[in-house]
């Protein structure tokens, strides 16, 4: 056997494969099949390659194992042994079923990476439909040379792309319209479903609980919009809406955001009052006096809860790091004293006065506005800032009459008919003089389309190019392969592309 | 710097100091040298504290036996902390200087929530749960139990401070309310009962103003306060609000009804006394004709501030007989609880004078005014003797026996009003009676009595000469100090109408008017667009506030202003205000920026700084009259009109006005600092209302801000930004609003910094 340093963890004999008898065998890595008799494996597959598995039905002749691979392939097994096929089946089927999984996420992973490169990048992925569903190189070779980049790097600096905060106002944005006959249309956009998520995750919560057990996602949508908790100005009555809990649930979470209290000294109105001590005052007033509960408070207090969780969304990442480092510190002991000195340089920064001591701080240099005026008003248009004064206004205008008073038309001077008609043609549209002027740019003469697919074939070569060079100095077999090989092959089926395309246009425009 | 102050060495601990400092110190000293009271009204962030401590510490060292004190009142905790640091920088420069330790000791007190260390204690929450827990452990009956039962938990903290604590005098230096507890984890001690004891011989003691306002607290930790005295006000323009606060009784339904447990607890109470240990309230009896002798010995060898619920006859005579006996006592309080409580069953509004109540209780109970006067007293003394631990439980008995007492003591500056029900609610019946004072000079007269110089102080006073009259005082120097600017970086603007020419205006009449509130909506809505960073809009009250955020809700302006900025809205909540503040300041430094609808005269108007980009602009909606129909109001403005000749409205718009003074103020907090104040009514460019805006601001309304539009001030507050946020230096300020001590010292600063003070 070619590799019995594997770890062996299942043997099952009498498997058959396209007809051939043969032993399966489940490693530590990988499932194998080999014919009977010889020693190798003709079949052999990486778990991490292996999409799935299916069993044949229960009531079957044939009891049958089939292996569906990532890339679409599948094997099947035929279980031949009359008397423990079926038993044969089911250790396979367990053992996978406990393998799989453990080297699924790997898989999913990079194809997840590969899909996620290939959806943030319209070029990338558009050079991919060129090369590979074209195929012109295969899938591995394309991203070969792509995700030995991605994989070198710290995946920490290119996987999290910034994260996009919550717009305050994203219920507002789903305005709705009426639709014409007594109903409301409400436009949501994955977006705003992200924002309603982020923000309510006790919405989350409801829709996955109920979508699509119970409810479809209109209809869901559909709920929460005629829901008292989107409307919550409106009194809550109806028990039977899904998402009076959630009101139930934000109104918690508001009760323990302020349980927890403020961690600004500076702001904590309860703390800033000094008056307790051993007498009561004397205008001693109930102190449980409870608040009205009118719908006017209750917009209040969502818009005070609206806006705390949509501040928490964006920064809830942050958050958990500042957590966890504070953990982190409170194991050593230290995270009190820190706290303990808190306040006091919150107080010291309150008692400053940076113009009153020299400066010690670093240099930083000032913007030196040579016109503080335009950039305090925007670029405006350049125009004279003379300003005529009303007497100048009426001396002009006085002038202006004076001289169509003594206006005598000089008729010898005039030009003639003719030439001023021939003027007048060339300078309208379409004239002699008009036309330098209407000389178009390449860019506005070639049709987008074209642009685009030229585009697209020029990427497509280039790539390939990149191959080809990538291939230089030919130090190895494996690329002396490569070159003379499909390489040549591929800039052959590319050129012969960009050929079909270009009489392809030539046919049309003539 | 060392300065020179009319003769006196100053040491400020800064390298640079603002003009209108130097002229303030110039004030203070005068004060002080005369010996007399001062109003001095200076621009917040111009660096108020540091010239008050500086002088007033220069003047202690210079003048050991002229000033032995400086009692340094402020409002909240956090400007108390504030304060002590401020000392602590000024003590670090003084030691630096001079090279040698300062045997200066100041300390900063509070209540027990902020200064206790008992691990339990202190993990309550609120502070009448702190203080009645630490009565319970620390009470002199509680520990004399212990003696004879071991098992009775005490404080040890406590123990070990009155063991050893009292015998060393706390070692010279700065303690703020963190170093007090520092102080008192290593030494064993409570920070608590070590501070009280302290501030009797400090040099300096900050803390809050009730420890001096209200008589309760003030006869329990101040009192004994040496007579040499400088007291300092900061934040004053509410005093008088304070004073009458402190001396106002409100009664509900719920209050008698406690009170109605608390007698009965006595009763029962004393029954059990009365089987184990009846020599116990004998003695007592026997103190009681003694008298409150010891008291009045005191008071009158000056040893004591007076309190103002301790009427000085009272003090020669002894308890009258009828109450003298415990259960005597009892039966009183509970004739005189009977008689308040048939007097709740009013049905419509009542409003007499004290000895018209006093008349009536006589007539129909037979209570006569000498006992009643004795009540507070003769409560606090049973009290003690029934030995019972949980004061806070017999709050409502203390409430009404204080009452009992001051009802029957002034006959002026009190009114009684008793409502049925709220005007808002007409079917609810929720009778009160209000015992409320009219006249804040009654609980603020000892301290000026006592205390050599007082000092009041704020940024916002105008009009100075309403406060005299009010506290009825006489002060030496009265002046205001305008804030000297090398920018002008405030920008008041008034706004009068909207767009489409709509008068804007919260008054009465049109406050529900849709179009005006629409167009307060555009304007907040096109400031959030223009404006970096934080806004803060004031209303004038809560309810007003709910109105308009419903209606703009409904009209979707919410919801477009939600595309600039969130908005957090103040709510009665306190805790869930804190929060919305908290977020919003979160919102402003993550530069999302956000908006923050307040209430003037709500906790936020008054205790929150809203420094550079937390507050880039003001907005004032309306005038924030106080709500006028109120007869405890009406109450108080015939008595101000009586007594002090002022017109109602003018007291009325000085209130409206100072509010709105302070609501605007709080944007501005230092010359660096920039920001809009805008004004949005109409009322505003009046003469008599813009006059009473504080100098400093007053200055800056030009003529042409007076009526604008909205689109108008759009655009002024654009430019006005741009140009705040060009870089500003400290070349740029030299020499105008900042000064080296040589510049200073040129003939031709001195003579302008004559004209910054505007003595009136």
């Amino acid at each position: 056997m070619a590799s019995l340093s594997e770890e062996v963890l299942l043997v099952v004999k009498k498997v058959r494969q396209r007809k051939q008898d043969g032993t399966l065998y489940l490693m530590a890595e990988r499932i194998a099949w080999g014919p009977e008799g010889k020693d190798r494996f003709t079949v052999s597959h990486l778990y991490a390659d292996i999409r799935c598995q299916k069993i044949s039905p229960d009531g079957k002749s044939k009891i049958q194992l089939q292996l569906v691979l990532h890339t679409g392939e599948s094997t099947t097994f035929h279980f031949a042994n009359e008397s423990s096929a079926l038993k044969d089946r089911d250790a396979a089927k367990e053992l996978l079923q406990q393998l799989l999984p453990k080297f699924k996420k790997k898989a999913n992973k990079e194809l997840e990476e590969k899909n996620r490169m290939l959806q943030e990048d319209p070029v990338l992925f558009q050079l991919y439909k060129d090369l590979v569903v074209s195929q012109v190189i295969s899938a591995e070779e394309f991203w070969a040379n792509r995700l030995g980049g991605i994989n070198n790097t710290d995946p920490g600096l290119c996987d999290n792309k910034q994260e996009v905060g919550i717009s305050g106002a994203f219920l507002a944005d789903i305005r709705p319209q009426t639709d014409g006959c007594n109903g409301l249309r409400y436009n949501l956009t994955a977006d705003i479903i992200e924002s309603i998520f982020r923000t309510y995750p006790a919405v989350k919560q409801k829709y996955s609980e109920n979508v699509p057990h119970n409810l479809t996602e209109k209809e869901f949508w559909t709920r929460f919009f005629q829901s008292h908790y989107f409307h919550r100005d409106r009194i809550n009555t109806g028990t039977q809406d899904i998402f009076s809990e959630c009101a139930k649930q934000d109104d918690k979470g508001l009760k323990s955001m302020v349980s927890q209290g403020v961690k600004n000294p500076l702001v904590d109105l309860l703390s800033l009052e000094d008056k307790t001590l051993d007498e009561v005052r004397f205008n001693w007033t109930d102190s449980n006096r409870t608040v009205k509960d009118s719908s006017n408070s209750a917009i209040i207090k969502r818009f005070n809860h609206h806006s705390a969780m949509v501040l928490a969304a964006g920064s809830r990442k942050g958050d958990t790091q500042v957590d966890q480092a504070s953990e982190t510190s409170s194991t050593d002991g230290n995270s009190r004293d820190s706290d303990f000195f808190q306040p006091p340089v919150r107080l010291q920064e309150a008692i400053e006065y940076e113009d009153l001591q020299r400066e010690n701080g670093p240099k930083t240099v000032a913007l030196n506005l040579k016109k503080a005026d335009r950039y305090a008003h925007g670029p405006v248009p350049l125009q004279s800032q003379q300003y005529t004064t009303s007497q100048d206004i009426i001396n002009s205008v006085n002038y202006i009459q004076h001289e169509m008073a003594n206006y005598k038309p000089n008729l010898t001077q005039v030009l003639s008919s003719t030439s001023a008609s021939s003027a007048i043609a060339a300078l309208s549209p379409g004239g002699v003089l008009m036309q330098a002027g209407a000389q178009q740019a390449i860019n506005q003469m070639v049709p987008p389309e074209v642009q685009g697919e030229l585009k697209h074939l020029y990427a497509a070569a280039g790539e390939l190019l990149r191959h080809f060079w990538a291939c230089f100095p030919v130090n190895t077999p494996f690329l002396e392969e490569k070159l003379t090989g499909h390489l040549e092959e591929m800039l052959q089926t590319a050129y012969s592309k960009f050929h079909i395309w270009q009489t392809r246009r030539m046919m049309r425009k003539t | 710097m060392k300065l020179n102050i009319e003769g006196l060495l100053v040491y400020f601990p800064y390298d640079y100091i603002y003009p209108e400092q130097y002229s303030y110190m110039l004030e203070l000293k005068r004060t002080l040298d005369a010996k007399g009271h001062g109003v001095l009204e200076m621009p917040s962030g111009t660096g108020k504290t540091i010239s008050l401590l500086s002088l007033i510490v220069a003047y202690q060292r210079a003048f050991p036996l002229e000033v032995t004190k400086l009692i340094y009142c402020s409002r909240t905790v956090p400007e108390i902390e504030k304060v002590v640091e401020e000392l602590r920088k000024l003590m670090e420069f003084y030691s630096k200087e001079t090279g040698e330790t300062n045997n200066f000791l100041a300390l900063a007190l509070s209540s027990r929530k902020n200064l206790c260390i008992h691990p339990e204690v202190s993990s309550l929450r609120f502070g009448k749960e702190v203080d009645g827990k630490c009565h319970s452990l620390t009470a002199s009956y509680i520990r004399a139990q212990r003696h004879s039962n071991p098992n009775q938990p005490v404080c040890r903290f406590y123990e070990e401070f009155d063991a050893v604590g009292r015998q060393v005098p706390l070692p010279a230096g700065i303690y703020n309310l963190d170093d007090l507890k520092d102080f008192g984890r290593r030494k064993g001690w409570c920070p608590y009962y070590l501070a009280r004891y302290a501030i009797l011989h400090a040099n300096i003691v900050v803390y809050s103003y009730h420890y001096l306002l209200d008589p309760k607290i003030a006869d329990l930790v101040s009192k004994e306060l040496a007579k040499k005295s400088v007291v300092v006000f900061d934040e004053a323009h509410n005093i008088d609000n304070v004073c009458i606060d402190s001396m106002s009784v409100n009664i509900t339904r719920r209050t008698l009804d406690r009170c109605q447990n608390n007698v009965d607890t006595l009763q029962n109470t004393i029954q059990k006394i009365k089987e184990t240990d009846a020599a116990k309230l004998r003695e007592e009896y026997r103190r009681l004709v003694d008298g409150l002798k010891e008291a009045s010995v005191a008071r009158e060898t000056d040893i004591y501030l007076s309190n103002p619920v301790l009427p000085d006859e009272i003090l020669q005579e002894a308890v009258p007989g009828t109450i003298r006996t415990a259960e005597h006592f009892v039966g009183f309080l509970r004739r005189f609880l009977e008689y308040l409580k048939s007097r709740l069953r009013v049905q419509h509004v009542v409003q007499e004078s004290t000895p018209q109540f006093l008349k009536d209780i006589f007539d129909k109970v037979c209570i006569d005014r000498k006992p009643l006067r004795f009540c507070a007293e003769r409560l606090q003394s049973l009290l003690r003797t029934l030995e019972i631990a949980d004061i806070a439980d017999f709050s409502a008995v203390t409430l009404i026996s204080n009452f009992a007492t001051l009802v029957s003591t002034y006959s002026q500056g009190f009114t009684i009003i008793i409502e049925p029900f709220e005007d808002r609610t007409p079917t609810i019946a929720n009778p009160v009676l209000h015992f409320s004072c009219m006249d804040p000079s009654i609980a603020i007269k000892p301290v000026f009595q006592r205390f050599q110089s007082v000092v009041i102080t704020s940024g916002t006073l105008s009009p100075l000469d309403i406060y005299p009259r009010i506290l009825d005082f006489r002060p030496v120097t009265m002046a205001s100090f305008t804030m000297t600017l090398a920018r002008t970086c405030l920008c008041p603007l008034i706004v009068g109408r909207g767009n489409d020419q709509v008068a804007l205006s919260s008054k009465f009449e049109t406050r529900e008017d849709f179009a005006v509130i629409r167009n307060y909506g555009n304007l907040l809505l096109e400031m959030s667009a223009v404006v970096p960073d934080g806004i803060v809009a004031f209303f004038t009250s809560y309810v007003y506030m709910e109105n308009i955020v419903a209606s703009w809700y409904e009209q979707g302006i919410l919801e477009n202003i939600q595309r600039n900025k969130l908005i957090f809205i103040e709510t009665q909540d306190a805790a869930e205000t804190s929060m919305a503040l908290e977020k919003y300041q979160e919102a402003c430094e993550n530069g999302r920026g956000a908006i923050l609808l307040s209430v003037a005269r709500g906790k936020v108007s008054e205790g929150i700084d809203f420094v550079h980009h937390f507050g880039r602009a003001v907005i004032m909606f309306g005038v924030p009259y106080v709500y006028t129909q109120s007869r405890i109001l009406k109450a108080r403005l015939e008595y101000l009109r009586d007594q002090f000749q002022i017109r109602e409205n003018d007291f009325l718009t000085f209130d409206a006005m100072r509010h709105a003074a302070q609501c605007v103020g709080r944007a501005i907090r230092g010359k660096t600092d920039y920001g809009l104040m805008i004004f949005a009514d109409k009322r505003y460019a009046r003469a008599d209302k813009r006059g009473k805006l504080p100098r400093w601001i007053q200055e800056h309304i030009t003529d042409g801000s007076l009526n604008l539009t909205v689109d108008e001030t759009v655009q002024l507050s654009k430019h006005f930004l741009r140009q705040m946020a060009q870089p500003f230096r400290q070349e740029d300020q030299l020499g105008l609003s900042l000064l080296t001590l040589e510049q200073l010292q040129s003939e031709e600063m001195l003579k302008k910094i004559t004209q910054i003070a505007h003595q009136t």
